[in-house]
């Protein structure tokens, strides 16, 4: 039973940062149908970021703040000198995933060129677990999970509670509509992007707080839980992406207690694959029509 | 204008063209038909250069570019320079064997192969057997301790001891419940059958077995398990990213504090002792982790030459000499090369097939050899029509009817960055003696 409860908590470490890194991937996705398959990579720049600014004693905060402020601009940058020059000339949805590819390998050469095909660590002091119980979890963990609170309680308020969210999700149902409408969907999505690289930045940075060792590969191997929740709550579904982050969070580390540790992953896909099985379109997700690739 | 050819021009023609198609076709089997005179003999480094194995390759490079320097320097083989070229397996299968057909078919005057390692030796030694490719295998895995295939050679000893090794250390130092904490990678679960029969027969218990998925965020679900069966001892291969996430997660969890931690020669690569060094600190890695590796003394005439040819490679820096003139591995590749160089010197003869069956002639001690130390006396003896046994840098080298050839291993700790020390040595009798208990 301890170990059961122990499992619990360590799932809910893991669906926090699934929960950061999946609710940007997927908002950016619902309102611009461009599959960013970069924002793996640019997590790992993020983190890299970070490292520099604990390199230069800026600590723990310092950190958090470099590392989400890069990912916020790159984001941006990214989309108005990569994506939309792309979209303007035709670019449907392979042909854009096709341009993130190749951009999450120009990233992650560029990393590796900077810095070198190493192992990194935040230099920050460490801390020892604290234990609530079976509950065993050290404060960088009670950070992250504060954070992706905080964080998916900001995601909806700006949704539900704000003009800007509400031309977001207009653009995101439907573009060309709320155009008409006389919603400045270019911003909107500035905005967007804005908010996802926010999210891609402080999704990075929790994750190699809690690897504790990075290179410039790990936040493109870390896409892929990634997709997993983003495709398991509902692609374009925020809601759907922290539910699913809960789901893939917990069902990962009771596998490891259950069945076995190193089907942690395959138990992710057997999940998703079986609630996609019975709900094509994902946990919360209303069928999904196809729609343009918006920039 | 239309030009008429008359009949025996076109025959001209054609036959020039199949002269031609012949000696394209003719460039990928040169080290079958023999070296064209004045060429460059090809070595190949069939490893992974890039991915979770991707120290393997460096490895390989400081060994083979230490040898061809000092052949060339010492007029070559039979007339030809000496040189090596890295193969990157990417350390998957499916990656390896496009490589290595690619290799066979397109690299000229390839004379023979250092490498696979583990991870692809299973799908590429057949293949380079069918081509008549003579290599010196670096993989420990058992599939190959009883091999028939003629053109595989293993220097080092096969995984099969290497647990042994481990678990005799283990033994040696009173502990007595082992947890084992191996990626879920071929490599390296080959080697947890052996360090579980050994730890046994020794009268340990092992009190987990956790094959861990590699390269996840976290690992305390794991350690967390692994921790409530209170074991004494880890034995361990993984990768350095899953080492770091988990031994850091291990010392979080443990207050502070590792358990000892004995693992295969994978923790004493220079990137993985990095990636625990920043995770865990150098300080607790020196306290708590030893690594287990062939033996081979850093000292002696053999030594010496590895370590001068080594130092006179171009572009290498002093970090990377650092690292590599203590390397066992550095130095069996070394040694193959020299071998194959000396076997050919021997055979009279460039051609794979002729020379791979002079390897043992060079190598295996036996009554009236001349024992040498290097390329430059080996090359010299036989020259003078003397039988010789080359012992190198990594040891002495005795093949059995199954073309493998086993030894001592040291067990080593981290001293600072780029440097080891041997703590201690595992004889290969008391690995036969415990290999031999049911």
């Amino acid at each position: 039973m301890h170990a059961f409860i122990a499992a619990l908590g360590f799932g809910i470490v893991t669906a926090a940062i699934l929960a950061i890194a999946s609710v940007g991937f997927t908002l950016q996705f619902g309102a611009t149908n461009i599959f960013n398959l970069a924002f793996g990579s640019t997590m790992t720049a993020s983190a890299f970021v970070a490292y520099v600014a604990t390199e230069a004693n800026l600590g723990l905060w310092g950190a958090v703040v470099f590392g989400a402020l890069f990912g916020t601009v790159f984001s941006v940058l990214l989309n108005r000198a990569v994506y939309l020059p792309f979209v303007k000339r035709g670019a449907r949805l392979f042909e854009m995933i096709i341009v993130a590819i190749a951009v999450t390998l120009l990233i992650s050469n560029i990393i590796q060129a900077v810095w070198g095909a190493s192992f990194f660590t935040l230099k920050l002091a460490p801390t020892p677990a604290l234990n609530f119980g079976a509950l065993a979890f050290t404060r960088d963990e009670l950070g992250i999970i504060g954070v992706a609170v905080a964080a998916m309680l900001c995601v909806h308020a700006l949704l539900h509670h704000t003009r800007l969210g509400q031309a977001m999700r207009a653009t995101a149902t439907n573009p060309a509509l709320a155009r008409n409408c006389g919603i400045p969907t270019t911003r909107v999505i500035d905005v967007v992007w804005a908010v996802s690289g926010l999210l891609c930045g402080l999704g990075g940075v929790a994750l190699v707080l809690v690897t504790t060792s990075f290179n410039p590969q790990t936040g493109t191997e870390f896409i892929i839980p990634i997709l997993a929740v983003a495709v398991l709550g509902g692609i374009g579904q925020p809601y759907g992406a922290m539910l699913g982050a809960v789901v893939i969070g917990l069902m990962t580390q009771l596998s490891a207690l259950v069945i076995s540790p190193e089907y942690k992953q395959a138990v992710a896909f057997v999940t998703l694959v079986v609630v996609l099985l019975l709900r094509p379109q994902g946990i919360l997700s209303e069928v999904a029509e196809q729609k343009e690739v918006v920039a | 204008m239309h030009v008429r050819v008359s009949g025996s021009k076109w025959r001209l023609v054609l036959a020039a063209a199949a002269a031609a198609a012949l000696a394209a076709t003719g460039a990928g089997a040169a080290g079958v038909a023999g070296a064209a005179s004045k060429s460059s003999l090809v070595f190949a480094e069939l490893n992974p250069f890039s991915g979770p194995d991707a120290a393997f390759g460096p490895e390989m490079v400081a060994g083979c570019d230490a040898a061809v320097g000092l052949i060339d320097h010492h007029g070559g083989i039979l007339g030809h320079k000496a040189t090596c070229k890295g193969v990157d397996t990417h350390g998957d299968p499916a990656d390896a064997v496009p490589a290595a057909e690619q290799m066979i078919a397109t690299v000229p005057n390839l004379a023979g192969v250092i490498g696979p390692s583990s991870d692809e030796a299973l799908a590429t030694v057949p293949i380079l057997n069918r081509a008549k490719v003579p290599m010196m295998a670096d993989t420990g895995q058992s599939a190959f301790t009883h091999t028939t295939s003629q053109y595989f050679w293993r220097i080092s000893p096969a995984d099969d001891v290497k647990g042994y090794a481990m678990a005799l250390y283990a033994h040696a130092h009173h502990e007595t419940r082992a947890a084992l904490v191996f990626g879920n990678t071929v490599g390296a679960q080959s080697d947890t059958v052996t360090v579980l029969k050994g730890f046994k027969a020794l009268g340990g218990k092992v009190v987990d077995n956790v094959k861990i998925a590699l390269d996840q965020p976290s690992y305390n679900t794991e350690v967390e398990s692994m921790l409530g069966k209170h074991p004494d001892v880890i034995f361990t291969e993984t990768d350095p990213a899953t080492a770091a996430t988990f031994f850091s997660d291990l010392k979080q969890l443990n207050h502070t504090h590792l358990i000892p931690i004995v693992g295969s020669e994978v923790t004493l690569e220079a990137n993985w002792v990095q990636a625990m060094v920043r995770a865990v600190g150098g300080k607790t890695l020196k306290s708590y982790q030893v690594g287990v590796q062939p033996y081979a003394p850093p000292s002696g005439a053999a030594y010496t030459t590895f370590n001068g040819a080594l130092h006179a490679v171009k572009g290498f820096s002093k970090t990377t000499i650092a690292v590599y003139s203590t390397d066992p591995y550095a130095m069996g590749y070394y040694d193959s090369v020299n071998i194959y160089a000396l076997a050919m010197i021997k055979a009279h003869s460039t051609n794979r097939s002729a020379f791979n069956r002079d390897i043992t002639a060079v190598s295996n001690p036996g009554h009236g050899k001349v024992v040498v130390h290097s390329f430059a006396q080996g090359a010299k003896d036989l020259a003078a029509g003397k039988s010789i046994e080359y012992v190198g840098a990594s040891g002495q080298v005795d093949f059995n009817r199954w073309h493998n050839s086993t030894g001592a291993f040291e067990v080593a700790g981290f001293v600072h960055a780029g440097k080891i020390r041997i703590v201690d040595v595992v004889s290969s009798a008391q690995i036969a003696q415990l290999s031999s208990k049911r």
